[in-house]
């Protein structure tokens, strides 16, 4: 892995809210938002940021874009393998692609990043290397009215690279895309990894990001509660090693599997067979079982949903957490602190 | 390119999209009928206006003509401009451009120019339609001063329109919110305005209405200075010597200056802490 370029140390920016009183009608509160974020972003990597509805994926990517300011805390970048600057401006770093940008008018694909481009002092040669890169070469006289939602993301994805950005910030970027555009818009953005650009990717649908990312970080109530590379995460929420196996026979498991070590996770039997789920070794489970004579359907290994990641992080069960999520998820979990306005 | 020229660039996009979009071929029409419209009916030499007076000099006519101005052209900069923020916050776009690394307060620079442009022009150009129109009605062209006064003094009562539209849209979550705002500001300067004036002259005593009461007269022009309507008719009475309503130049020009200073540093304010 190499070394991190960019870097948030107890990084903050909590919304203010109205809280009126007669005194002072015009009061305002420190509100939901994100709470002291540490983290390092390296090049070449695809970092998924995943959380519920509400938990502060929205804030915490256009923090990191430099729409929002940091409160409290500090940016930095490296310079040498030892040395890092504060960053003054992220938006010059960060190329940042909102959820569902609703490109519309009569203007056509080439003026839009033109118009965009000329905020940043581009070359018009920029543009055209961009549409390239973005497939929209063939697609640049196109009005902005008549772009399928396909090419709505890859044009949003061209207007976030505009700056050469170390870092690409998508929010959601899968919303809305059929299959054949999600897996195309994944390809693109593989592309992009390999080109050095470190990436942040926002999801609530962590299935959606499975073999894609490599590394992932949990938020929830506007707090990293976990970040890492995805192995290492799942190893310390103990969500890896997890497989499922099936047959088509109501058997007797334990007695076939009695001498072997693993940990029995849920055995669900019904008029269609069995199903095990297991944290261990999956060859010795399936040579046992094989070797046993029983018929085996299917074997696989678990990957943890969204669900899972959480109650693992937080340690509360799924009733809890959706609770949770439902009422008070945009409340940050830790709220006091020394001459913080509540 | 220079800060400077990334501002005139971005105004220069918005008013091509304003200039030639479907509500200046709503508006224009309007414009025209309440700018060279208004011009042709005060030159008319047998006009006589309520209260028996007859427009003299070719200021005077495009001193009556100035209420196309108030009317139409200041509700025109209200229309154009309304959303000039919040479309792109409903769409999205507001959040690309904020991502930009250009300042904000050049963005809101650059905002300002556009919308003020995209109104400025058709206005400007009726507004010379309009002296030909007195030139060839009443034989006369305004001086210089006259003129100079009379362009300056409009494009600021539309700057100044321009700039509580645009603040409005900052503040607006959605549309409707941002429509009601921005007219709901120049129907108040508009049309009841008056209603506070009569108002306040009730409280202080003063005969309501009556235009030959001095007191009436010192008190309805002190309390137009606080109106951006009336302050563009103060400073166009600064080129009318018949007019006399008892505030100094320097006050009407004080005034001018507040009303484009304020605003304009409230838009940079919010632009500032705008959240898409």
């Amino acid at each position: 892995m190499a070394e991190a370029v960019l870097s948030f140390q107890d990084a903050q920016h909590r919304h203010k809210i109205p809280a009126p009183r007669w005194s002072k009608p015009w009061a305002q509160r420190l509100g939901p938002g994100i709470v002291d974020l540490n983290l390092k972003l390296y090049p070449g990597s695809i970092l998924g940021l995943v959380g519920p509805n509400g938990a502060g994926k929205t804030t915490l990517l256009r923090m990191m874009a430099g729409i929002l300011p940091l409160q409290t805390g500090t940016v930095t970048e490296r310079i040498k393998s030892d040395e890092w600057t504060q960053v003054d401006d992220l938006r010059t770093w960060v190329g940042h692609m909102p959820e569902q940008v609703r490109w519309q008018g009569r203007t056509t694909v080439r003026n839009i990043l033109l118009e965009l481009g000329e905020m940043r002092e581009l070359q018009e040669a920029r543009i055209d290397g961009l549409l390239n890169l973005v497939g929209l070469q063939h697609r640049q006289d196109e009005h902005l009215d008549n772009l399928s939602q396909g090419m709505r993301q890859r044009l949003s994805i061209a207007a976030a690279l505009l700056g050469s950005p170390k870092v690409l910030l998508l929010d959601e970027p899968f919303n809305g895309l059929d299959p054949v555009a999600a897996q195309a818009f994944k390809e693109l953005i593989q592309r992009l990894a390999k080109k050095g650009v470190s990436i942040v990717i926002s999801s609530h649908m962590v299935a959606q990001l499975g073999g894609f990312i490599d590394r992932i970080g949990l938020l929830h109530r506007g707090q990293l509660l976990d970040e890492g590379p995805l192995e290492d995460v799942e190893t310390r929420l103990a969500l890896n090693g997890r497989y499922t196996v099936s047959g088509p026979d109501n058997i007797d498991l334990d007695q076939h599997l009695k001498d072997i070590n693993f940990e029995h996770i849920e055995l669900v039997t019904d008029k269609d067979g069995w199903s095990l789920t297991f944290r261990g070794e999956p060859h010795e489970v399936l040579q046992t079982l094989l070797s046993n004579d029983v018929i085996l359907s299917s074997w696989s290994p678990v990957a943890p949903n969204l669900v899972e990641w959480l109650c693992a992080a937080t340690g509360m069960d799924v009733q809890d957490i959706s609770l949770e999520v439902a009422s008070s998820a945009l409340l940050p979990m830790r709220t006091k602190e020394v001459g913080e306005d509540e | 390119m220079s800060d400077f020229g990334r501002i005139r660039s971005m105004a220069a996009r918005i008013r091509r999209e304003r200039l030639f979009g479907i509500r200046m071929n709503i508006m224009l029409p309007i414009l025209i009928l309440f700018l060279p419209g208004m011009a042709w009916g005060f030159s008319d030499p047998n006009i006589i206006l309520p209260g028996g007076h007859q427009p003299s000099t070719a200021m005077e006519v495009l001193f009556y003509a100035s209420l196309g101005v108030v009317f139409g052209a200041t509700m025109c900069a209200v229309l154009l401009s309304f959303d000039g923020v919040s479309r792109d916050r409903a769409s999205g776009m507001l959040e690309v451009r904020l991502a930009q690394p250009m300042p904000r307060q050049h963005q809101a620079t650059a905002l300002v120019l556009g919308y003020l442009q995209s109104i400025l022009i058709p206005v400007y150009g009726l507004m010379v339609i309009c002296l030909v129109i007195v030139r060839i009605r009443m034989g006369e062209w305004t001086n210089l001063e006259e003129t100079l006064v009379y362009f300056v003094s409009t494009g600021l009562i539309l700057l100044w329109y321009t700039l509580f539209a645009l603040l409005a849209s900052t503040t607006a979550k959605e549309q409707g919110t941002a429509v009601a705002f921005g007219v709901g500001v120049w129907f108040f300067f508009t049309f009841l305005w008056a209603l506070v004036t009569t108002m306040v002259a009730y409280a202080s005593g003063v005969a309501v209405g009556e235009a030959n009461d001095p007191a009436w007269v010192a008190l309805e022009g002190a309390l137009d200075l606080l109106s951006p309507n009336g302050v563009y008719h103060h400073l166009l009475e600064t080129q009318l010597p018949t007019v006399d309503r008892g505030v100094p130049v320097w006050q009407t020009w004080a005034a001018a200056i507040a009303w484009t200073v304020l605003p304009w540093w409230a838009l940079q304010r919010r632009m500032e802490a705008l959240v898409p």
